[in-house]
């Protein structure tokens, strides 16, 4: 090996500010996320959600005027909150777990930057991908029935908001799911059944506990109920949410900034020096 | 370049009852400072503080000009941290991970990228940085590992056990890279390592603790010389009546290694040449026993457990 002092090719000591040292991680784990499995997940979300927005809006422009609740359709059924687990699982399962399983955690913390910052970053690029997959294949349908001329402007700026809102909600819980259960692990793959599981058995197990017990509460404790009444209830019906949509609202908003908040936590029990 | 590296004032830290860091106050140059103790020493909680990932409970910890406590990050802008442990991104080339931590550490990317280079090179991966890092033998890591602590051009560099792992050679050319380093002079080290021979090798200034108190500071070779007093005699012949003719004038001889050690009254030699006479031997080594690291830490030790006790 040849020994000699290194010879810095650029001597700029320019340094970018906390902001940019950010982007850069959250630049990198976009990039790092975009596996097949998330790819995979979104596309599925584009072509299936997309799919029943146009057609249901079609079907209903031919035998009635079409107004805002008609495009509620992705929330008519379970499979578009199913699909955005299915990407949460993907993009979120590694987030903070992989860097616990080769503990490069510790590089970056050992950098200018604050715990925030690296637990944001992660939560900004898992979100990213859930964004895409929950608002990306609604706000598509609708621009492609307001260029069809099936949706009027008003209507379709309405439900793209609509869609937006309902997106970041989805987006803020699965985030704080993924980045809480990827903390509790340093194996990718235990992290992306945990959020899977978890979230899919409180959705089946609320369905059953409540068609049993008939209590009213019940669903509030599944995720993939409150995302739906959000939804419906935003788009003003014509379903009837199984709860509250404000209070179901709440509930997601609230759990996810917990779970984020305690994601944190766990990353700030990482012994960067090491005995 | 601050005119200290790092200065430690009355800093005591506790977990829970036990205290990890006792009232330790130190000053040190830049250099390389070798952090000497056994586990549990303080070592590490030091090197938390120092980066600004620990406050201390009582005391103040400044790093090149900076408050450890108060302006962490501007501390972890002007230092590098190489950690003991594997802790690289094997899905990333080398180039593209030491670039990579250039960016995180606030250089802008054409910048990163370049000094990527130039320090993939200094280590000796020029022809490797291409691969992905989960390729990369056991040295191979260490010196990217390197590389990620120095892409920034940092002011002050801690190292954690940078030889650990590594094989004999292997463990050459690490301590032969840090040592050109450590001779460009406008960078400073940490080393904290078990393996004292490294320290005597590299550091030109060492922190010695235990359980959290300080032993000794300041330079290595004061240190070492400031240590030891003893005299080494070797001689050509039976030593046994050369022992007995020392013991006469009232001197304690060991013979230790095939050697004599003898402290001398006041560094007066005049007794060892009448002992050589008087039992026939013929000197061939007069001189002043020159301590290792080792041996000033185990006496440093000993003087502490003697103070401290009732």
């Amino acid at each position: 090996m040849t020994i000699s002092a290194p010879r810095y090719g650029s001597t700029s000591s320019e340094r970018l500010g906390r902001t940019r040292r950010v982007l850069a991680i959250v630049r990198r784990e976009l990039r790092r996320r975009a596996g097949w499995g998330t790819v995979a997940a979104v596309a599925l979300a584009f072509v299936s959600v997309a799919a029943v927005v146009i057609v249901d809006a079609e079907f209903a422009s031919l035998t009635r005027t079409l107004r805002l609740t008609t495009l509620e359709a992705p929330f008519e059924s379970p499979i578009w909150p199913l699909l955005l687990l299915l990407v949460a699982t993907s993009a979120g399962a590694g987030a903070l777990a992989e860097d616990a399983g080769n503990r490069s955690i510790v590089l970056y913390l050992s950098r200018p930057i604050r715990l925030l910052d690296y637990v944001g970053a992660k939560a900004i690029a898992c979100g990213t991908w859930i964004l895409i997959a929950a608002a990306g294949p609604p706000l598509t349908a609708v621009l492609i029935l307001t260029l069809l001329g099936v949706v009027p402007t008003s209507i379709a700026v309405s439900a793209a908001l609509g869609y937006l809102a309902v997106g970041l909600l989805a987006t803020i819980f699965l985030t704080g799911v993924a980045l809480s259960l990827s903390s509790l692990t340093s194996r990718p793959l235990y992290a992306g059944v945990g959020i899977f599981g978890v979230v899919l058995s409180l959705f089946i197990g609320a369905a059953a506990v409540a068609a049993i017990t008939g209590n009213l509460y019940v669903p509030y404790a599944s995720p993939v109920t409150l995302l739906r009444s959000v939804g419906i209830g935003v788009f003003g019906g014509p379903s009837t949410p199984e709860t509250d949509p404000a209070t179901s609202a709440a509930v997601l908003a609230i759990a996810g900034a917990v779970l984020g908040a305690f994601a944190a936590w766990r990353a700030s029990r990482v012994e960067v020096v090491s005995e | 370049m601050s005119e200290e590296l790092f200065r430690v004032e009355a800093v005591t830290k506790r977990f829970g009852p036990v205290e990890a860091i006792s009232n330790l106050s130190v000053a040190l140059r830049p250099g390389t400072i070798g952090l000497v103790g056994p586990n549990g020493a303080g070592k590490t909680t030091l090197i938390r503080m120092l980066m600004g990932l620990l406050a201390p409970d009582s005391g103040a910890l400044s790093v090149l000009g900076f408050d450890a406590a108060r302006e962490p990050l501007r501390v972890r802008e002007r230092v590098g941290y190489m950690p003991e442990h594997d802790c690289l991104m094997p899905d990333l080339t080398g180039i593209g991970f030491v670039a990579y931590m250039g960016q995180v550490s606030g250089l802008p990317r054409e910048v990163a990228m370049s000094r990527a280079h130039d320090v993939l090179e200094f280590v000796g991966l020029a022809e490797q940085r291409y691969r992905r890092i989960g390729e990369y033998s056991v040295g191979m890591r260490q010196r990217v590992k390197l590389a990620q602590a120095i892409v920034h051009d940092p002011e002050l560099c801690f190292l954690d056990e940078p030889t650990s792992g590594l094989d004999p050679h292997g463990r050459e050319e690490m301590l032969n890279l840090l040592r050109s380093l450590s001779k460009l002079g406008h960078r400073s080290f940490v080393l904290s390592t078990h393996l004292l021979p490294d320290t005597e090798r590299l550091c030109d200034q060492m922190l010695l603790l235990d359980s959290g108190r300080k032993l000794a500071a300041g330079s290595v070779s004061d240190l070492l010389s400031g240590h030891n007093s003893e005299t080494v005699v070797r001689v050509k012949g039976d030593a046994a009546p050369f022992l007995a003719a020392l013991s006469s004038k009232g001197l304690e001889p060991r013979w230790e290694e095939g050697e004599v050690r003898v402290t001398l009254r006041d560094g007066e030699t005049r007794p060892v040449f009448e002992a050589a006479v008087e039992s026939g031997v013929e000197l061939r080594h007069l001189g002043r026993s020159t301590a290792t690291i080792e041996e000033l830490f185990l006496a440093r030790v000993r003087e502490e457990g003697t103070r401290r006790a009732p």
